[in-house]
């Protein structure tokens, strides 16, 4: 090998080098992301779950110091404005409905026979026994049009970035800021809700990201509000089917009362 | 002091009628005004105590801790019909009952109201300061009382039938169906507005509870003595661990009202103290100026000075007593007609409301005066201190006389 091949070979390596330092400079921009669009971000969150009909069976924990119950659940939903869960087990509390249309909801309750519209006064209490107020069922609350969003830091462990959510001027809502902590994958980790005082109300934890239903979602959450030690509520998506055909008569009173 | 001095003294102060008459109607007057207002104030501390301890708070409470925080369904007391005999049996306590307090649901028709079921033991509850006195009967089984306003506002009937909806000490769904047996009018608003009455044993059937129950109310025999009482129970086993306290603690704020209307009369006292200062001052000091001439003739004939100044404080005393005696002859013989009918507040502001509303209770406006030996006692000593020192500008004149320029003068 002559000596012209020698000093090919190195501006070769030479070369190849400078590619090498290209690629992990690109790599190293890589690992720092760039803060990510907001307004799509939240788009996104607010979709998760939504579609224009799902049907899905869900599991909820309540746990208390004292005692811990499970129920399973029937849930139909249609557009954003119906809703309809159904008890499932345990057997005691077994067909018990509740329905949301638009701003009403109503509980069906088998044992007595009775549908009984929840009055205004009582949005706030507890829904079904679960750390989940009835207002949360009927809210249509959007992260995006109540509230204005900004990037405030990174999170390392998890990697992804906290989101200060400040409610809109003018917007009517529990929340005066909720903090948003998504992955690095564009799903939500935890949401903090604080009340109008401005004090932390309670906390929500997603995990247990599964694809179901043709989505990548969190099909874990767990509720835990603040001021009672020991309360938490866990919800898990058994199975869910979105953009489903769900017909409009689900959501009816009718509907409601039939023994199911 | 000689019996000469107080005959002398009498006699003087009868010498011009109608001033004196006129000063010891000033004071009586005053008297009369300020024991009346002592009685309606005292009559107002009484009827607040007793509002306050009445049917809802009674003078001692025993909850399992933390329940008052957040009044969570599943913090109860247990074996409470065990707690409640030995609460009965102890001489301190004259009365004990459990109830049961549940945020719920209930319903006529589709309308869903916001309730809050009282478990009550209709049989203890129905003394005359209890929660269900005067309330129709609650007869047993799945019936309810439902608060009156309540009512009006559900449109609800007696008869009816309501579904009652909530959740029970263990998590659960609680909802059953129960006759509305009857409407009650209590003092506490919360019950007029939100209660759904019934048995605590269906309470605690509904709310998926044993032996339990969120509230024990106990009475002792005097309101003033419940902070001892409930020292003393919490010293009893069967209330070990719970929180034991007294309606002052459990109310602060209306434990401020109550003593402030304690110290009220200090400020009316001061009104006597005006009259019988002024009354007691202007007599003395015109009777001594008429008898300056008298007053140096008996200082030449050698009367000693202290002897004039003597009479002429005794004089002063007489008249203020003689005032605060009249005063409270009238004062008392008015407030003993009034003490057993008691005086309608409501006619006397003009048919306004017969009762008024105020920190969650109902509150009748019709008041018993009524008046402790100590509030007679206060008023005359303080009448004759007065007197005594409105004396000192009379007597201080007199006893600088001289007897040559008196007896010119």
């Amino acid at each position: 090998m002559g000596p012209v091949w020698r000093d090919r070979a190195e501006k070769r390596l030479r070369s190849l080098a400078l590619a090498a330092g290209v690629l992990l400079a690109g790599a190293a921009a890589a690992a720092t992301p760039r803060a990510p669009d907001v307004d799509a971000l939240l788009a996104r969150i607010d979709d998760l779950y939504r579609s224009k009909g799902s049907v899905a069976r869900l599991e909820i924990t309540v746990v208390s110091p004292r005692t811990t119950r499970t129920m399973r659940l029937a849930a139909w939903t249609r557009g954003e404005e119906q809703v309809l869960v159904v008890v499932e087990a345990p057997p005691r509390e077994a067909g018990t409905a509740t329905l949301r249309d638009g701003d009403n909801l109503w509980n069906w309750l088998p044992r007595i026979a009775r549908t009984i519209r929840v009055p205004p006064s009582m949005m706030l209490g507890s829904w079904m026994g679960t750390d989940f107020t009835n207002d949360d069922l009927v809210k249509e609350s959007s992260l995006r049009k109540d509230f204005q969003a900004k990037v405030e830091r990174r999170s390392e462990a998890p990697p992804g970035w906290w989101i200060g959510l400040t409610a809109k001027p003018g917007v009517v809502g529990r929340w005066a800021r909720i903090e948003l902590l998504v992955g690095d994958d564009d799903l939500p980790i935890e949401e903090r809700h604080f009340d109008r005082k401005g004090r932390l109300a309670r906390t929500m934890r997603f995990d247990e990201v599964r694809t179901m239903g043709g989505r990548r979602i969190p099909s874990h959450m767990a509720l835990v509000p603040e001021g009672t030690e020991g309360k938490r509520t866990e919800m898990r998506y058994l199975e869910v089917r979105f953009d489903a055909e769900v017909p409009a008569d689900t959501f009816s009173l009718a509907n409601l009362e039939r023994s199911r | 002091m000689t019996g000469s001095t107080l005959r002398l003294a009498w006699r003087n102060l009868w010498r011009n009628r109608r001033r004196t008459t006129l000063a010891v109607t000033a004071i009586g007057l005053s008297v009369v005004l300020v024991l009346a207002y002592d009685s309606v104030l005292r009559a107002y501390g009484d009827w607040m105590t007793e509002t306050v301890t009445g049917p809802m708070l009674g003078h001692v409470q025993v909850h399992a801790p933390e329940w008052r925080k957040d009044r969570s369904m599943d913090r109860t007391l247990r074996d409470v019909t065990a707690t409640l005999s030995a609460l009965r049996r102890d001489p301190e306590v004259t009365d004990a009952t459990a109830r049961v307090y549940a945020p719920a649901l209930a319903a006529v028709g589709e309308e869903g109201f916001a309730v809050v079921v009282v478990g009550v033991d209709p049989a203890a509850e129905t003394h005359p300061m209890g929660l269900l006195a005067g309330a129709p009967a609650l007869p047993a089984g799945r019936s309810v009382l439902v608060g009156r306003l309540l009512a009006e506002q559900m449109g609800l009937r007696v008869g009816d039938s309501l579904a009652v909806v909530g959740q029970g000490a263990d998590g659960s769904l609680a909802n059953d169906l129960y006759r509305v047996a009857g409407l009650v009018d209590t003092s506490v608003d919360f019950v007029n507005r939100q209660g759904v009455l019934m048995a605590l044993g269906e309470a605690q059937t509904l709310f998926a509870m044993g032996d339990e129950a969120h509230e024990l109310v106990v009475r002792g025999r005097d309101p003033a003595r419940a902070g001892e009482l409930a020292s003393h129970l919490s010293a009893l086993p069967a209330l070990r661990g719970l929180e034991v306290l007294d309606w002052r603690t459990l109310s602060p704020e209306m434990v401020g009202l109550i003593e402030l209307v304690g110290v009220a009369w200090l400020f009316v006292l001061v009104l006597v103290l005006v009259a019988a200062a002024a009354g007691v001052a202007n007599t003395m000091l015109m009777s001594t100026h008429e008898r300056t001439h008298e007053l140096g003739m008996l200082l030449a004939l050698g009367a000693r000075p202290g002897r004039i100044v003597r009479m002429v404080v005794v004089e002063a005393l007489m008249l203020g007593l003689v005032g605060a005696l009249a005063g409270t002859g009238v004062g008392v013989a008015l407030v003993a007609a009034t003490h057993r009918t008691g005086v309608d507040y409501a006619a006397l502001t003009g048919g306004g409301p017969q009762e008024l509303s105020f920190g969650g209770l109902r509150w009748s406006l019709r008041l018993y005066p009524t008046l402790a030996v100590e509030d007679v006692l206060r008023v005359v000593a303080a009448v004759g201190l007065t007197s005594l020192v409105a004396a000192a500008w009379p007597a201080a004149r007199v006893a600088r006389l001289q007897p040559s320029k008196a007896l010119r003068g």
